[in-house]
């Protein structure tokens, strides 16, 4: 049996009306798209994985460990695998873009102190990112640069899960490499669980792409888009029928 | 009628009860983030001590090493401006200049006027660079990916900071005893070294514990209060409305502990 991931077991989103309790759960290797209203849950849903915010109530799994039990040291540990990426890029500004890259490496005791600047730089030209890019200010990057870096820095820890809460821009910092080709040549190898809510358009949906589609608060379906185009919810079958995200 | 006037007067009863657990709650909400920041030191992951000690230099570059210059200058100021008043009542008596100096300047209006230049200089720098990170969620980011924000972004800053007003207040009465040392000099023909001396002999175990002390406690609720601050911004229009409430909450915090301070010393 595959490990699992993300399991959620009665989870209640704090939010308002209360919405209804559901379970969810995500095997390594799976992607997630959270399909659903603006105000449906989905963001919340992945602040409350990435523990920044609390449910009413529920259970939450992470690498098979309830993380309500885990001590502070033991909780720390088990986020060192995990990428999040938000709304905003979260960058510090007074930094380069290569300190903003080489923190959690070094926080996290990744790399050798030596190797840490040459595993950003390998990291950045197998992402085909201009290495230039290394030396600026994140303050002076341009909101797609910005965009990009968050990303890459929630990869470059290589994590067992990611989420993404954001806008996923369609074009990369390399001319004529979209975000598609990105996913399928960087992240897909990499054998992560990522669970995205990236908003219209942000990946595409094949029929092998599991979808977990969100109203008020709550699961309404989730499964394959295969499987849920023949949904009898004619909601549900709409959003496994469109080719995106 | 009667009922009424009743109600009004337990509602400015209950107002005034209200006003007066302010304080009280915010001394508890600093106690509960100070235990925060104290536990993220045991939590401190081999990978963080770099970043630690990289961190508290640059506070104490920022805060201490950077306004030197300014502190010297306050200090040779402020230093004469003692002076005249005692040459205005004309004391004379070396010893009882030497005790002035120490009651007025060294045991309360350095660290005082230290607090101050700090809470406004490097506090304020404090709350809007956490505050900017709050609003661009880089705290959130880093939170989420294992980085424990108490250690990482408060502990550096209070460590630092404390440094920082101690050897300010230090350098800042070096200034004021140059510059009231040369202004008696100059009008009450008092020679500099005697001057010295009196203010030194005066310096006793006790007084510099008490000092050390205030001033330590003053840093840590500057930094206290700026951060925790800082954390509540939610989005950058937050940051210029923060500014200015968490300094004047840092600096009369650092009014009532060099109060309380005196009290112990004097009371």
């Amino acid at each position: 049996m595959a490990d699992s991931l993300v399991r959620v077991s009665g989870l209640t989103l704090d939010l308002y009306p209360v919405p209804e309790p559901f379970d969810f759960q995500a095997l390594a290797g799976e992607l997630w798209m959270l399909l659903g209203a603006v105000d449906s849950g989905r963001g919340e849903l992945i602040r409350v994985i990435a523990g920044l915010a609390r449910p009413q109530s529920g259970r939450i799994e992470l690498f098979g460990v309830d993380t309500e039990r885990l001590s502070r040291r033991a909780s720390i540990q088990l986020r060192s695998r995990i990428g999040v990426v938000l709304e905003q890029t979260g960058l510090v500004p007074a930094w380069s873009v290569f300190e903003n890259l080489a923190l959690l490496i070094k926080y996290h005791g990744l790399a050798p102190d030596r190797a840490v600047e040459d595993h950003v730089v390998k990291f950045i030209e197998a992402c085909r990112a201009p290495s230039a890019i290394l030396a600026k200010l994140a303050c002076d990057l341009s909101p797609l640069e910005s965009r990009w870096v968050g990303l890459l820095r929630a990869l470059i820890i290589r994590p067992r899960l990611l989420l993404v809460s954001a806008y996923l821009p369609q074009e990369t910092l390399t001319a004529g490499y979209d975000v598609w080709t990105f996913f399928e040549e960087i992240v897909v190898p990499m054998n992560m669980t990522i669970l995205v809510d990236a908003g219209p358009q942000a990946l595409p949906i094949g029929p092998e792409t599991r979808l977990l589609i969100m109203e008020r608060g709550s699961v309404r379906a989730a499964g394959r888009a295969g499987d849920l185009a023949e949904h009898p919810d004619p909601q549900v079958w709409r959003y496994a029928r469109s080719s995106h995200a | 009628m009667n009922t009424t006037r009743w109600a009004g007067g337990w509602r400015g009863i209950e107002a005034l009860g209200r006003m007066a657990l302010v304080p009280v709650n915010h001394l508890l909400e600093e106690l509960d983030f100070l235990a925060a920041v104290l536990i993220s030191l045991s939590l401190t992951p081999s990978g963080q001590w770099p970043f630690l000690f990289r961190h508290v230099w640059q506070q104490i570059y920022f805060t201490a090493v950077q306004r030197a210059y300014v502190f010297t200058v306050v200090g040779l100021i402020i230093g004469a401006l003692t002076a005249f008043p005692l040459i205005v009542f004309g004391i004379h008596d070396p010893q009882l200049l030497g005790r002035i100096m120490h009651i007025m300047m060294y045991h309360q209006l350095n660290p005082i006027l230290g607090a101050l230049f700090v809470a406004g200089l490097s506090g304020a720098a404090i709350t809007a660079e956490l505050g900017e990170l709050r609003a661009n969620q880089a705290i959130e980011h880093l939170a989420a990916m294992g980085v424990n924000p108490y250690g990482f972004f408060v502990l550096p800053r209070l460590i630092g900071v404390t440094v920082s007003l101690l050897i300010l207040i230090f350098w800042l009465n070096l200034g004021v005893t140059v510059g009231a040392a040369v202004m008696l000099g100059f009008y009450q023909n008092i020679p500099l070294e005697v001057f010295f001396r009196v203010c030194a002999s005066g310096l006793t175990i006790g007084a510099a514990v008490l000092t050390t002390g205030m001033a330590i406690m003053q840093a840590i609720h500057i930094v206290l209060v700026q951060t925790l601050r800082a954390f509540r911004v939610r989005a950058y229009v937050d940051i210029p409305r923060t500014l200015p409430s968490a300094f004047a909450q840092s600096f009369i915090g650092c009014l009532l502990i060099s109060l309380l301070f005196s009290l112990v010393r004097y009371g």
